[in-house]
This record gives structure tokens, C-alpha cells and sequence, in this order.
């Protein structure tokens, strides 16, 4: 199954990501558009900085998923298929035990629309937002790689 | 050969136990126990269902079929009235026997109901079952007012549900603050005004002494000597764990059942999770029970695990706590409030009242060991890494409650090797 990994030594800390990835998973899927809908499309990824170096942060489907052991609501299920955890938002209560408990803090609440705020790997499309939309390759969408623990 | 496994409770640690064992072994017999009517929901989801924001069906968190998929026996309506460990059986309140090889005590608790005068009259509830929040509910067109007794979780969310249901709603706390069990005063003051601004009285210092009425309740009066009038009582007075079938056996128990590192009792076919369960708390290092869902979930998964053969090691629980009070979400992990005199302790906060947040991390010898985060949670799963892993925050300690901290901050500080930053 297909991951997102990141270069970061070639990522510049744009935010085309973030940009590209609300727009994505806004109702029109059109910037201005997206910019004028009710109920603001929120970034699933954030980058952020540390040690001088840019790195985006988004969910990482963990295989042993905290976030999927921790829903009260059973909304959320981990797909070993497509390696993917599957956010059922029609049952999501918006507790936010999810956001507790991400070791990554990689799920964010969205208070508005009380409901948590992930990357789902733009699972409809062929390649996620973001990887189209990094202007220097930094966002390496590929087969999962096995590195030594 | 094919083990019989019982799993005595059907909600989160013994859902996650069940789950357990039939992903190592497909051919046991499992027979879950409960002694509710329905299949497995989520209590905590009863205030959601209460409060309208969600259906009665919402709160299953198993599909109807799951019991049958998974190859289980249910008994629903069924109390274990003891264990009886030197013959490996249990025995039910209506004197069925049953024998097993491993068994899992996953029973939860049950609310505790002060002794005043009229706490048994009709009309006073507990909030905790399914039960409970239909019977309230059914009340609910015939009923103005409600004391709730007790500003910790279990009263607060029952008086968030009942005051979305339009239903006027005065909290009756002993202590001189909400949430005592969870935050400090500061924290509590944010979430009190946010109560208060949503038309939820709150009485602070002051308990109730009496249930007043003649059949119906007309009125819970406070040791103050003044009355309140209302027509229900719910009690939120804290729980305690549901223990007498282990009683007089070889099962040691403390508060709740003590659980070692790989959730087994004194009996080492006996294992316990969730709310009957003492196991080791990392932050406090000591053993105590964290009455919560995600540690259920996490125990129950680790004792299922370690019945059907494996032996996984329980690192311990942390208290977490994550809840939202109209728009306003609060999480609360490990340890919330200082010994005072322990110079070891240094506390990092951040109060702005103007955009309703307060953040306050506590550390012992740089170790990070307890956050409150009112307004802003977002991280809070980075804390509490943080706080389980033990690990030493000086290199990065001003960089904590800052606008650009997350996981990039501390990757190269965590256990596990980093492998998608390349």
C-alpha cells in the first residue's frame, strides 16, 4: 500500500500543502470557492518547524492504531487492506479522544463542525492534494518501505 | 484442545478482550456475561444519546451480529454471584455454574449514592447505564428542574445533556470547584463560566442534605439549611468498582482488582481491565484505577492477548480525560495538581482568558507528568507521548506551549524510529 514520506531537506515550508489539501476536501474543491463556504475547509496536515528544517505533519495510518482503540463511537476502523483508518464522520460524536491520544498530533479538532480534522490519503483520487501540489518534489507519495527498527 | 474463555462485562474491556483472543485463536468457546439487556454500548455516549445530539442506536459500538460473527455466547441478564477459583468455575445469582480455563473480570462499576435521607424515593437516578438515560429521558416532558449532585465528569455531562433538552439544571458541588477530580482551580474557573453562559447554575461549597417530598420529589435541600426545588435528582458522586465475586477468594484486591504487568490477578488464570481494575498509573507509580474508556479498551486488548497465550506487557495507564462543554473542549492527562513543597515539580502555563485558553504542563525533574489544556487540545496525544515515554523535555522545555510545537519537536527525543521523515 501506498505511503506519504517527505524530503525534508527539500521542503521549503510553503504551505502548498496545507493550501492544496483544504481546497481538496472543501465541498467546491475550488480555492476562492472553498475560501466563501459556510463551514471553512480546515488543512488535514500542518507543517511545522523544528530544528531549522520544515516537516508536514498528517495521520500516518498507523498498522496498531491508537486513535481506532480509543473511539468511543466506533466511527473510526483501521482498513489493513488499504492500509488506512476509516473515519466514519455520520457516527463521530466528536469527543476528541482521537486528538488525545495521536502520538503524532497529527488529528486536529475542527470546533466548528465538531469533528476531528485527518488526512484520509485523499482516498477517491489517484495521488493525494498535497503531493500534486508541492512545488519542490519534497512529498514523495510511494509503496511502503520497510526501514530497520 | 478448545478452551473455554468467560469474559464477565460487555463493554469496553471486554469487547477489546474478546477481540483479542479470537484474532489468536478461532476455535475457543467465549461466553460474555453481562448483567444489562442490550449488547455492547458505550456509556459514554449515554450523555450524547440524553442530550438528543444523537440515536438510541448510535450508541452500540458493535454491530448486532458481531456476537455471532465472532463465534461468542452472550448471556444477557446474568449477575455472577461469585468466582470460585479453586474449581475454575463461576457462579451465577441464579445458582448456574460454569467452569472456564482463563477468565476475564471486566465489571465495571456502579455509582455511588450518598446516604441522605430520601435518596431512595423515586425520581433519583444514577448516570451511568443506558438505563439510567432512557428513564431519564422518558421524565424529561413532565420535568422542569433537576439538581444534579456532584461538578465532576458524570454530573457535568449529565447537566450539559439535560439543559440541550431545555431542562433547567443547578449543580450541587461539595467542593469549591467543578472538576475537581481532573483540573485545578484556574482550569475549573473557564469551564464553570462556560457552564454558567449556557444557563447551568452551579453551587459551589454546598451539599445536599435531604431529598425532600411525598412520593414525588418536590425538593433537595442543602446543608445550608435552604431548599431547591425540583422534580428529579441525578447523583454524580463517583463509582465504585463492582468487586463482591471476588470477595473471600485468592483474587487480591485493593479499591479495585489488582492487575500486575500483564493484566493477571493473584490468580493467574484470572485476569481484570476497566473500571474493576487496579493496575500501575505511570505518572502517579503507584497502582490505582483509571475509570476511562481508551484504558478499558487498551487493558482489555492486553489481557485478551495475554488469556489466549501471549504475554504482553501492560506499561500502566494514565488518567486522560478529554470532554467539550458548549464549544469549549478540555483534556486533562496524568497528574493535575502539585504537592506543595516538592521543589522538584516546576509548572509551565499559559492563561488567556480573552481567547479562552489556559494550558498548564506540570514536570518532575524535566519529566513531563500532567497537562491541563482548556480551548486549545490540539497536541494534547504529543503530551501525553511524552508523559508515558518518561522523557526528559530541557532540550526543547521553552518550546512546550509554544505556537509551533508538535511532533516534529520531539521526534528525535521518542522511542520509536522515525520513518517517514526521510
Amino acid at each position: 500500500m501506498k505511503q506519504l514520506y517527505y524530503d525534508v531537506k527539500k521542503c521549503l515550508g510553503c504551505k502548498s500543502c496545507e493550501i492544496a489539501c483544504a481546497v481538496a476536501h472543501s465541498l467546491t474543491g475550488e480555492l476562492f470557492k472553498a475560501l466563501a463556504e459556510e463551514k471553512k475547509s480546515l488543512p488535514r496536515k500542518k507543517v511545522l518547524a523544528a530544528g531549522g528544517k520544515n516537516y508536514p505533519v498528517s495521520c500516518r495510518h498507523c498498522e496498531d492504531p491508537k486513535c481506532v482503540d480509543a473511539c468511543m463511537s466506533a466511527c473510526l476502523t483501521y482498513d489493513s487492506e488499504k492500509g488506512i483508518v476509516q473515519h466514519d464522520e455520520s457516527r463521530c460524536v466528536g469527543c476528541w479522544m482521537c486528538v488525545m491520544v495521536c502520538p503524532y498530533g497529527a488529528i486536529r479538532p475542527n470546533l466548528k463542525t465538531k469533528i476531528p480534522i485527518r488526512c484520509d490519503k485523499c482516498k477517491d483520487k489517484d495521488e493525494p492534494a498535497c503531493v500534486k501540489a508541492c512545488p519542490t518534489g519534497a512529498i514523495i507519495w510511494q509503496e511502503e518501505v520497510l526501514v530497520e527498527k | 484442545m478448545v478452551k473455554q474463555f468467560i469474559i464477565i462485562g460487555n463493554s469496553a474491556a471486554g469487547i477489546a478482550a474478546v477481540e483479542a483472543i479470537r484474532k489468536r485463536d478461532k476455535a475457543s468457546k467465549i461466553t460474555v456475561i453481562s448483567d444489562e439487556e442490550y449488547s455492547a454500548y458505550c456509556r459514554c455516549l449515554i450523555t450524547a444519546y440524553l442530550s438528543g445530539e444523537i440515536k438510541e442506536e448510535q450508541v452500540f459500538f458493535r454491530p448486532q451480529d458481531f456476537y455471532k460473527a465472532n463465534n461468542i455466547e452472550l448471556l444477557l441478564n446474568k449477575k455472577v454471584a461469585r468466582v470460585d477459583p479453586k474449581k475454575n468455575r463461576i457462579v451465577l445469582e441464579d445458582k448456574a455454574q460454569l467452569g472456564y480455563d482463563a477468565l476475564m473480570i471486566a465489571t465495571g462499576a456502579r455509582p455511588k449514592f450518598p446516604e441522605l435521607k430520601g435518596i431512595k424515593r423515586t425520581g433519583v437516578f444514577g448516570f451511568r447505564t443506558l438505563k439510567d438515560a432512557q428513564n431519564i429521558s422518558g421524565l424529561l416532558p413532565v420535568t422542569k428542574t433537576v439538581c444534579v449532585l456532584g461538578g465532576g465528569l458524570i454530573g457535568l455531562k449529565a447537566a450539559y445533556a439535560l439543559k440541550k433538552r431545555n431542562i433547567d439544571v443547578k449543580v450541587i458541588i461539595k467542593s469549591r470547584q467543578v472538576l475537581s477530580q481532573l483540573l485545578d482551580s484556574e482550569a475549573a474557573g473557564f469551564v464553570q463560566q462556560r457552564l454558567e453562559s449556557h444557563g447551568i447554575e452551579v453551587l459551589l461549597g454546598q451539599d445536599a442534605a435531604e431529598i425532600i417530598g411525598e412520593g414525588d420529589i418536590k425538593a433537595v435541600k442543602l446543608d445550608s439549611g435552604k431548599a431547591i426545588g425540583c422534580s428529579m435528582v441525578i447523583v454524580g458522586k463517583g463509582v465504585s468498582p463492582n468487586i463482591e465475586l471476588i470477595k473471600e477468594t485468592q483474587v487480591q484486591s485493593n479499591e479495585g482488582i489488582i492487575a500486575n504487568n500483564l493484566l493477571q490477578t493473584s490468580v493467574p488464570n484470572i485476569f481484570t481491565g476497566g473500571d474493576s481494575c487496579e493496575s500501575f498509573d505511570i505518572t502517579l507509580g503507584e497502582h490505582t484505577i483509571n475509570a476511562l474508556w481508551p484504558v478499558a479498551v487498551e487493558q482489555g486488548k492486553i489481557a485478551g492477548a495475554n488469556m489466549a497465550g501471549d504475554s504482553l506487557n501492560y506499561e500502566g495507564s494514565v488518567g486522560m480525560n478529554s470532554v467539550e462543554f458548549f464549544g469549549l473542549p478540555i483534556v486533562s492527562l496524568g497528574i493535575y495538581k502539585i504537592k506543595e513543597g516538592n521543589a522538584a515539580v516546576e509548572e509551565l502555563k499559559l492563561n488567556d482568558a480573552k481567547r479562552n485558553l489556559y494550558k498548564k504542563l506540570i514536570l518532575e525533574n524535566n519529566i513531563l507528568v500532567g497537562a491541563i489544556l482548556v480551548g486549545d487540545i490540539k497536541n494534547s496525544g504529543v503530551f501525553l507521548r511524552l508523559i508515558r515515554e518518561r522523557v526528559d523535555v530541557s532540550p526543547f522545555k521553552s518550546e512546550l506551549l509554544g505556537e509551533n510545537f508538535g511532533y516534529p519537536t520531539i521526534k528525535d527525543f521518542v522511542k520509536t524510529k522515525e520513518r517517514f521523515y526521510v
